[in-house]
């Protein structure tokens, strides 16, 4: 690996990029001045470059290992040891407070990860921060030209790779890899067919969501003149472009009876991190998760199981069946093992079923395994706010996937499979393994329920 | 008798001669060179193979050129092979250590049942999203180099398998282009 130019400081890149604060949640620390040169703490640096720390107090040495690489500073020393180059800094590093202080100098002598992420320093220079291998994304511009569109743009180097991760009106998704320059505007022109947007840090990228107007019937996607320039149109006429989600009828659902189903337990303990257990998360994240709803909605909440013991999946959904659900969610928890995945996913029926065989042959031909498609449309729905949900209060971030999963298997009502968090995410795990990230999951889950229960 | 050793001695110096010229003669002339491998008949071509992004999050694809294979099931176990040893560039192996082909069997309407090794399930670990992932890149890397197979059905030991974790169905047929 070449010692030198990889990582790019991207001061000037583009000050209307850089002009705002980065969004809630992007990984970043503070620039202080140690002797008039600007300098990031040891602790702060290692954390941004997932790195871990040893110190060897006989040589007054601290050495990083991170991504591959093992970065060796000497206190009091303007040298840094890169595996097996040396890279000069322009101001020697000190010990303050007991923490070393590392000029910013280094930044650009870093080898870049093997993804391509890399550390930038902001426009003030007040910040240091974790750039993902998409660069940096611009905030969208929303503009109503003639013709009854809505156009979006923004700005990315990486257009050909966005895609489009929810298709609600609701809830219409965008994700673009890169990390956000600056939050969306809160004030969009008069006429837009895009009521709100709102910004998330998400895996690699950030996802945008947007509010759109009823009326709305296609979007389209492109990358117009320049590769560097992303344009999401709307438009009330149906045309060329892409149709939205199937959605179910306005106005507010019941929500009687709500079947918690805390995933695993007995002798299937799912995902083991660091001695804790998918199996008791789950349970524990149900009965904080019960009490939320009884509080707050009123609802009857069934938990498939209250202890610690093995189900089949066939028991639980004929105990989801016999309580007349109307909501039934399964609680699991993610482990994508050597990979930096992070956040929550909801799985659901696909929505693109809804009026499938039924509509074309009047048959709800339809094996009793496949049941839960019956509600793809309002599982859908519901994962989308409780994604959004999720994202809002910073446990995040969320994704949606329409695929019919184990969970959901016979089960004849509205549901997710939620993987509330990844267990294999260090900062995901000492979230929810403390009772006060769980309570907040529980509440965030809850607000996500009680929007969809709202309409 | 003085005749007769002098015909003693030209007669040594003639056979000494004709010694000394074997030998040179011997190291003169080539060695026959040891038979070359003949590579004519092993041909490479060009194969996708995917993988799990480093945020978990999706597949990246990977080409390289892996040995032609006489057979279906050569084919088949190459690949898994491949994905089981890693990707060279960007990208995670999530396919659980020991994971083998044991049998492919493609049937006359495209489906190809993929027979895996125990191993496959008994060393999987993670939620639905590794579990999405991991057939994900079994089902998306043999769509993309065996064009005529539509479906894949995977199974274990011989065995239908529900799920590989418990979270997602295998118990019907996959298609490739559906795969994440």
């Amino acid at each position: 690996m070449k010692a030198a130019g990889g990582l790019t400081v991207l001061v000037a890149a583009s000050l209307s990029l850089a002009a705002a604060p980065p969004p809630a949640g992007a990984p970043s620390a503070p620039v202080t001045r140690v002797a008039g040169v600007p300098s990031v703490g040891a602790n702060d640096f290692a954390r941004l470059l997932g790195g871990v720390m040893f110190w060897r107090a006989d040589t007054r040495k601290l050495v990083i290992r991170a991504v591959g690489h093992r970065l060796t500073f000497t206190v009091d020393a303007p040298i840094v040891v890169l595996d097996e180059h040396t890279l000069r800094l322009d101001a020697p590093v000190r010990s303050v407070g007991g923490e070393l202080q590392i000029p910013i100098s280094i930044l650009p002598q870093l080898p870049r990860d093997t993804t391509g992420a890399h550390l930038v320093l902001e426009a003030d220079g007040a910040r240091i921060r974790l750039v993902p291998a998409g660069g940096l994304v611009g905030p969208p511009v929303v503009t109503v030209p003639a013709g009854g569109v809505t156009r979006l743009a923004l700005a990315t180097a990486h257009a050909e790779d966005a895609r489009v991760t929810g298709r609600g009106r609701g809830h219409f998704r965008l994700w673009v890899p890169g990390a956000a320059a600056g939050p969306p505007p809160g004030a969009l022109p008069a006429g837009s067919l895009v009521r709100r947007i709102r910004g998330f840090e998400s895996s690699e990228g950030v996802t945008y969501e947007l509010e759109l107007d009823p009326s709305v019937q296609s979007y389209r996607l492109s990358t117009p003149a320049h590769r560097d320039q992303l344009v999401l149109e709307f438009s009330r006429g149906a045309g060329s472009g892409e149709p939205f989600a199937p959605e179910g009828p306005a106005g507010p659902r019941a929500l009687r009876v709500v079947v918690l189903d805390p995933g695993h337990g007995g002798d299937d303990p799912g995902v083991v991190e660091q001695g804790v257990s998918e199996k008791d998360l789950t349970l524990q994240l149900a009965r904080l998760l019960a009490s939320e709803l009884e509080r707050r909605a009123g609802a009857r909440v069934v938990l498939t199981r209250t202890d610690d013991r093995s189900m089949a999946q066939e028991d639980r959904a004929e105990l989801a069946n016999r309580s007349r659900a109307d909501i039934v969610l399964s609680l699991h928890f993610d482990a994508v093992p050597g990979t930096r995945a992070h956040g929550a996913t909801a799985w659901c029926a696909p929505a693109s079923f809804a009026g499938g065989d039924e509509a074309t042959t009047g048959l709800p031909l339809l094996p009793w395994r496949d049941v839960a498609l019956r509600h793809a449309v309002e599982s859908r729905e519901l994962a989308d706010d409780v994604s959004s949900a999720l994202d809002a209060m910073g446990q995040g971030p969320s994704r949606v996937h329409e695929r019919l999963p184990v969970a959901l298997l016979g089960v004849s009502a509205p549901g997710l499979a939620l993987e509330c968090a990844t267990l294999t995410s260090p900062a995901d795990l000492e979230r929810v393994r403390s009772p006060e990230g769980l309570h907040d999951l529980a509440v965030a889950i809850a607000n996500g329920l009680v929007e969809w229960a709202r309409h | 008798m003085r005749f007769l050793f002098r015909l003693v001695a030209l007669a040594a110096v003639v056979a000494l001669g004709f010694w000394g010229y074997r030998a040179v003669r011997a190291r003169l002339s080539p060695r026959p060179a040891p038979p070359a491998v003949d590579t004519t008949l092993t041909g490479m071509r060009a194969a996708t193979l995917y993988f799990a992004d480093a945020g978990g999050d999706s597949l990246v694809g990977e080409v390289r050129e892996l040995p032609e294979a006489e057979s279906l099931h050569e084919h088949v176990a190459q690949l898994v092979d491949a994905l089981a040893r890693g990707p060279q560039h960007r990208g995670v192996a999530l396919l659980p250590a020991g994971t083998a082909v044991l049998h492919a069997y493609l049937d006359d309407q495209g489906r190809l049942t993929l027979d895996l090794s125990r191993a496959f399930q008994q060393g999987f670990r993670g939620g639905t999203q590794a579990e999405d992932l991991v057939v994900g890149s079994l089902v998306r890397t043999v769509g993309a180099n065996l064009p005529e197979v539509k479906h894949v059905l995977i199974v274990c030991g011989g065995t239908p398998i529900g799920s590989l974790g418990g979270h997602l169905p295998l118990d019907r047929p996959l298609d490739p282009h559906e795969s994440d």
